[in-house]
C-alpha cells in the first residue's frame, strides 16, 4: 500500500495505491488518523490507482468520513476505477460517500 | 527514589584479589564474594542473584571455565553477564573465555577506570536486553490474547449459523443448503434461515466488517433484530430499514454489515427480497439461464441511520434456484493473484447440470477451493442456495390484473375481468364459479370493513395461470386484517351479519387449496391457490 499526499489550499489530496485489504487497511487508517490529528479537516481521496478494496478498507473510509463530518470537515473520494466503482456500487458506498469523477470536480466547492 | 544498587559477584580463590575489586566497586555497587567455583554457583542460583559476575579463571577444584559453562547451561543463571578476570594476559585464554559465553575479560592487575567502564557497559547492555525481553513478552501475550479473541469471535460466529442439513427434512417443496468455511483469522460472514410460518421462509446472508468478538457480537445483534422483525413484518424493505436504524444508532466502532434478505412464499414461489450492499444473488432458472438480482435497494446496513431501503419481487418456479454468497467466493485468489470473480461464478452456476441446492453449494465450494490451490484463504467463504421442487409452481402461462375502487358495485367488474380470462384459456366452469364466489366474498369483506375513513381506496386484483395451478391475489390498503383467523375486528352490529361473514371465509378456505394472508407495507395481501387437474 502506498500513500502519497499533496496540499491544495486547506484540502489534503490523498493518493492511495495498491490493495486495501484486511492487512493493509490499518496502515491507511493510521495515516488518515495522523492527518486528522494534525488538523486536516478536508480530505479528497484519489482512488485511481487503488486496485482492490475489501470491507475492511470501506470501514476505514466510513470511519474517517464520519469523524470528519462530526468535526465540521469534509471527506470526498474521486477517480474511482472500474473495480473500485463496482464495489462502491454494490456496497452502496456510492451513495454514502461523496464521489466525484476527478480531482477538479472533487475539489470544487470544498 | 534512587534506583536499587546493582549487585556484583566477585569470584576468586585469593582473598586479596577480592578485596582489590571490592574496594574499586563498593562506592557504586553492592558486592558479594565467593572464594570457590562451588560458592559462586550457589550464589548465582540463589533467590538473590547477582547482576554481573567477575570470574577468576585459575581456581582449584573448579576453574572459571567450568563455572562459566555451568552457569550458561542453567536457564536460571544463563543471562547473568560474566566478565573473566585473568592473570595470564594471553589472547588464547581470553578467546577461550569468550567462547564459554563470557561477555568480556579483564587482565590482572586490574585498573580502576577499566573495571568501572566494563562493568557499567555490561550492566547497561544487560538492562537493555532485559527490557527487550519483557517487551517481547508483552507482545507475545498481546498476540496470544488477540488470537484468543479471534478464536472466541469465531466460536460465536460458528455457533450462530444453523448447520443441520437438510434443515427442514419433512418439507419436500424446497431444498435448502448452506456452507460457511471460515478463513484462519479474518471474516464476519453469516447466514440464517427460518420458517416464519408454514408457507413463509426467511433467508438471510451477510458479511460483517471487522473481526473478533466485536464483529461476532454485531453479527448476533443483526441476526436477532432481523428475526424479531421478520415475524411481524412481511416486507424485507421495512425489516432492513428498521434494523438499519437500530444498528446505526450509537455505532461507535463504525461497523457495518452487507445483507441480502429474502422472504419466500413457498406455495407460490413468490420471493420478496432486499439487497443492502451485498453481492447480487444469482437466480438460476430451470433452463440454466442465469439472472442477477442486482437491483440496488440501499447501502450496507448500520453505516448511516434513517435510510429507506427498497425491495423487489420475483417468482420462482419448480426447478429454479437462488444462489446466495459472500464476497469471499468472488474475491478468492489463486497463487497468481487472480480473482475467482463474479463472471466465473455466474458461468459455473449456469453451466452446472444440477438444480439441487446441496449440489450447487458443494460444487461451487470445491471449484473455489480448487481455484485457490496453494494460496492462503483470505476471507470467509459462504454459500447458500434454495431450490424449488417439482411439486411447487411450474410453467407460468398468463396473467391478468384489475384495479378497483372500494365500491361494492366494482365487484362485478372484477368478476367480469376474471371470466374473460377463464374463457381465453378455456378453464372449467367449476373453477370460474369457485373463484367468482371467492372474489365476491373477499372484496365484500374488504370494501365493507377494511376502511376507517370515507376516502376512495384502490384494491388490486390479479391472477396468474400456471400449468398446474391458478393463483389469485387481492391487495388492499385497509387496516391490518387477517380474514383467515378469528373474527373481524370491526364487524357489523348485528349477530346475523357476523355469522354470514364467517361463513363466507369458511367457504373460501374450503374451495381453495391454500388461502394465505400477509401484511405488507401498509397493505393486506391475500393469496389464493387452486391446483389444476
Amino acid at each position: 500500500m502506498e500513500i502519497k499526499t499533496r496540499d491544495e489550499n486547506d484540502i489534503k489530496v490523498i493518493y492511495l495505491e495498491g490493495e486495501m485489504d484486511t492487512n493493509t487497511s490499518p496502515e491507511v487508517l493510521s495515516e488518515l488518523d495522523n492527518l486528522r490529528n494534525n488538523g486536516v479537516k478536508k480530505m479528497l481521496l484519489n482512488l485511481e490507482k487503488l486496485d482492490f478494496i475489501s470491507s475492511a478498507g470501506l470501514r476505514v473510509l466510513l470511519a474517517t468520513a464520519q469523524q470528519l463530518k462530526a468535526s465540521g470537515g469534509d471527506f470526498r473520494v474521486c477517480q474511482l476505477n472500474k473495480e473500485i466503482k463496482e464495489v462502491f456500487d454494490i456496497s452502496g458506498f456510492s451513495t454514502l460517500l461523496m464521489v466525484f469523477d476527478n480531482e477538479t470536480k472533487g475539489i470544487s466547492g470544498m | 527514589m534512587t534506583e536499587q544498587r546493582k549487585k556484583i559477584l566477585i569470584v576468586d580463590d585469593e582473598r586479596l584479589n577480592i578485596n582489590v575489586l571490592h574496594d574499586l566497586l563498593k562506592e557504586d555497587y553492592k558486592t558479594m564474594a565467593a572464594i570457590s567455583g562451588k560458592q559462586a554457583l550457589k550464589a548465582a542460583e540463589s533467590d538473590n542473584p547477582p547482576d554481573l559476575i567477575l570470574l577468576d579463571i585459575m581456581m582449584p577444584e573448579m576453574d572459571g571455565y567450568e563455572v562459566c559453562e555451568t552457569l550458561k547451561s542453567n536457564d536460571k543463571t544463563k543471562d547473568i553477564p560474566i566478565i573473566f578476570v585473568t592473570a595470564m594476559g594471553q589472547t588464547s585464554d581470553e578467546t577461550k573465555g569468550l567462547e564459554y559465553g563470557a561477555v568480556d575479560y579483564l587482565t590482572k592487575p586490574v585498573s580502576g577506570p577499566i573495571v568501572h567502564a566494563r562493568v557499567k557497559t555490561h550492566l547497561e547492555l544487560k538492562r537493555q536486553r532485559d527490557e527487550l525481553k519483557s517487551a517481547y513478552r508483552v507482545i507475545e501475550s498481546q498476540k496470544e490474547r488477540m488470537e484468543d479473541e479471534l478464536l472466541v469471535g469465531r466460536e460465536i460466529q460458528m455457533s450462530m449459523v444453523p448447520q443441520e442439513f437438510p434443515p427442514f427434512p419433512d418439507r419436500h417443496e424446497f431444498r435448502l443448503h448452506a456452507k460457511l468455511f471460515p478463513a484462519r483469522e479474518v471474516g464476519g460472514d453469516f447466514y440464517d434461515y427460518f420458517l416464519i410460518d408454514e408457507d413463509c421462509l426467511c433467508l438471510c446472508i451477510g458479511d460483517v466488517s471487522g473481526k473478533g468478538v466485536p464483529a461476532a457480537l454485531f453479527m448476533a445483534v443483526t441476526r436477532t433484530l432481523i428475526k424479531a422483525r421478520a415475524t411481524e413484518d412481511r416486507s424485507t424493505a421495512s425489516i432492513i430499514t428498521r434494523v438499519n436504524d437500530e444498528l446505526a444508532r450509537d455505532n461507535k466502532k463504525f461497523m457495518f454489515v452487507t445483507l441480502f434478505l429474502a422472504l419466500v412464499e413457498i406455495s407460490t414461489g413468490r420471493v420478496t427480497y432486499t439487497n443492502a450492499g451485498h453481492n447480487p444473488t444469482i437466480l438460476r432458472r430451470k433452463s440454466g439461464d442465469v439472472e442477477l438480482l442486482d437491483a440496488f435497494h440501499g447501502p450496507v446496513v448500520a453505516a448511516s441511520p434513517e435510510l429507506a431501503f427498497k425491495e423487489d419481487t420475483i417468482f420462482l418456479e419448480a426447478g429454479d434456484m437462488l444462489v446466495m454468497y459472500t464476497d469471499g467466493v468472488t474475491d478468492t485468489r489463486n497463487v497468481e493473484k487472480e480473482f475467482f470473480s463474479q463472471a466465473r461464478l455466474e458461468k459455473l452456476v449456469s453451466n452446472s447440470d444440477t438444480n439441487e441446492a446441496e449440489q450447487i453449494v458443494e460444487g461451487i465450494f470445491s471449484e473455489v477451493k480448487a481455484f485457490e490451490g496453494e494460496a492462503e484463504q483470505f476471507d470467509d467463504i459462504t454459500l447458500m442456495a434454495l431450490s424449488l421442487k417439482t411439486d411447487t409452481t411450474t410453467g407460468r402461462i398468463d396473467e391478468f390484473s384489475i384495479t378497483l375502487e372500494n365500491q361494492l358495485s366494482e365487484i362485478t367488474n372484477a368478476n367480469l375481468k376474471f371470466n374473460e380470462f377463464v374463457e381465453k384459456h378455456s378453464l372449467t366452469i367449476e373453477l370460474r364459479r369457485q373463484f367468482n364466489l371467492v372474489i365476491d366474498e373477499l372484496l365484500n369483506n374488504i370494501i365493507s370493513y377494511a376502511y376507517e375513513d370515507d376516502e376512495a381506496h384502490q384494491i388490486d386484483v390479479s391472477g396468474a395461470l400456471y400449468e398446474n395451478q391458478f393463483i389469485l391475489r387481492i391487495r388492499d390498503d385497509g387496516i391490518p386484517f387477517n380474514p383467515f383467523i378469528g373474527p373481524a375486528p370491526e364487524l357489523a352490529d348485528s349477530l346475523e351479519d357476523q355469522a354470514i361473514g364467517g361463513l363466507g371465509i369458511h367457504l373460501v378456505k374450503n374451495l381453495m387449496d391454500q388461502a394465505i394472508y400477509r401484511r405488507e407495507i401498509n397493505q393486506n395481501l391475500v393469496t389464493l391457490i387452486k391446483k389444476l387437474q
